[in-house]
């Protein structure tokens, strides 16, 4: 018994085993100390999209609180007199999604994207090509599109609303589905 | 043994610089050099895990066998990555999703490993901190300079500040990572080998006025 635990096999079972319980033991600690909730990630979406802290009502909140064809929209925040959608494009590469914040601002009765940041994004590899200038391109009027039914589109033909983005057109094709989503629910008027 | 800082220190920063002389960590050293600020983010974030790793290692190397060392070194430098990432994620988000993928990539850093199993696995903590800290120095400055200087020429700009509208594209590109870190070691070995003739020069000189004077 006393040469099992003198062994060499034991000494580095036992070192092994104490250094992950003790390191383990922690990060468990400072996890619990440094964690990030959910309403700090919205306070830091909503600094990165106005350049400071606003006070903000939910509207929504809840995963795939609205769905369509183009995608979900998980959050929907009221700040001030513009709303705030977080939403989820599909249909990207290898059937990925990104997931934008979307401002819309009402100016003179007419409904604007007034702003398109990125939040994240699942299995797409060239995400680097799309710069703020792209997402630029998404800053319209979209009272129109609201009512006739016109979505953006990547592609350079046919129909609707353009914002192609050429060598990354699946991944484009889910930023564009993510403010189509926003497009789309806005047209069903359904804002509860 | 007296600990030599002054041969430790020069050892981090110039003689055995980790990224433009042992060429390790090369995977950061590429993709994150496109702007200044990322080299200092990322060299920060380096010199704290290789700081505080090779402090513990120290200490235990005297418990950890040798045979389960790798897996022992590993597990504690994966925590100390662990701590920076909630670190940034907490008080630094914007530098956080700036290094992205790269900030957990730092526990494979051959940088860490290597200075831990040649260094801190054989001398005290003390000595282990400073080269931790002087090996740190060294990967920043590198990943600062080659980071200004591909984001002077490939976008105009230094630390985000915009200078002129020149710009050339290919040294903000992979390519021109691969280009602009060939040239910097090539120039980091020129200037060595400049500066260690005119050194052995300037000793051999002494050498033959010490003959002389003797033979007087």
């Amino acid at each position: 018994m006393k040469t099992f635990f003198k062994s060499d096999w034991f000494k580095c079972v036992a070192v092994l085993l104490a250094l992950s319980v003790i390191l383990g033991g922690a990060l468990a600690i400072l996890n619990d100390v440094l964690f990030v909730d959910a309403e700090e990630r919205t306070a830091r979406a909503i600094k990165k999209i106005y350049g400071e802290e606003k006070e903000y009502s939910v509207v929504l909140d809840q995963e795939n609180g609205f769905t369509c064809e183009y995608g979900a929209i998980d959050k929907i925040y009221e700040v001030g007199e513009d709303t705030l959608y977080r939403s989820t494009g599909n249909n990207g590469y290898k059937n990925g999604t990104v997931s934008l914040w979307i401002k819309v601002v009402v100016e003179d009765g007419k409904q604007v994207i007034d702003k398109v940041v990125l939040d994240g994004y699942d299995k797409q590899t060239l995400m680097s090509k799309f710069t703020s200038s792209y997402y630029d391109g998404f800053l319209t009027d979209i009272t129109d599109a609201v009512t006739s039914g016109q979505f953006f589109s990547p592609k350079t033909d046919g129909e609707g609303l353009k914002n192609p983005m050429s060598g990354a057109t699946k991944s484009a094709n889910a930023i564009c589905n993510a403010v189509n989503c926003v497009i789309y629910h806005i047209s069903q008027g359904d804002l509860a | 043994m007296k600990t030599n800082f002054k041969k430790i220190a020069t050892d981090g920063v110039i003689t055995n610089n980790p990224t433009l002389k042992l060429v390790l960590g090369t995977c950061p050293t590429l993709a994150l050099t496109t702007m200044a600020m990322n080299g200092i983010g990322m060299g920060a974030a380096v010199t704290f895990v290789l700081i505080c790793s090779n402090v513990m290692i120290s200490l235990l190397r005297n418990v950890i066998p040798k045979q389960v060392r790798i897996p022992a070194f590993v597990l504690i430098i994966a925590t100390f990555v662990t701590i920076v990432r909630l670190l940034l994620d907490k008080l630094l988000p914007d530098l956080y999703e700036s290094l992205g993928l790269y900030l957990p990539l730092i526990v494979v850093n051959c940088i860490i490993l290597a200075r831990a199993e040649s260094f801190a696995s054989k001398n005290g903590a003390v000595a282990s901190a400073a080269d931790g800290l002087f090996m740190g120095i060294g990967f920043t400055l590198a990943l600062t300079l080659m980071g200004a200087f591909r984001e002077i020429l490939g976008s105009g700009a230094i630390f985000g500040v915009k200078l002129w509208d020149f710009q050339i594209g290919f040294f903000a590109s992979s390519a021109g990572a691969f280009f602009t870190y060939g040239l910097f070691i090539a120039t980091f070995a020129f200037c060595s080998a400049l500066i260690s003739k005119k050194a052995k020069l300037k000793s051999a000189k002494a050498q033959n006025l010490n003959q002389e004077k003797g033979g007087n």
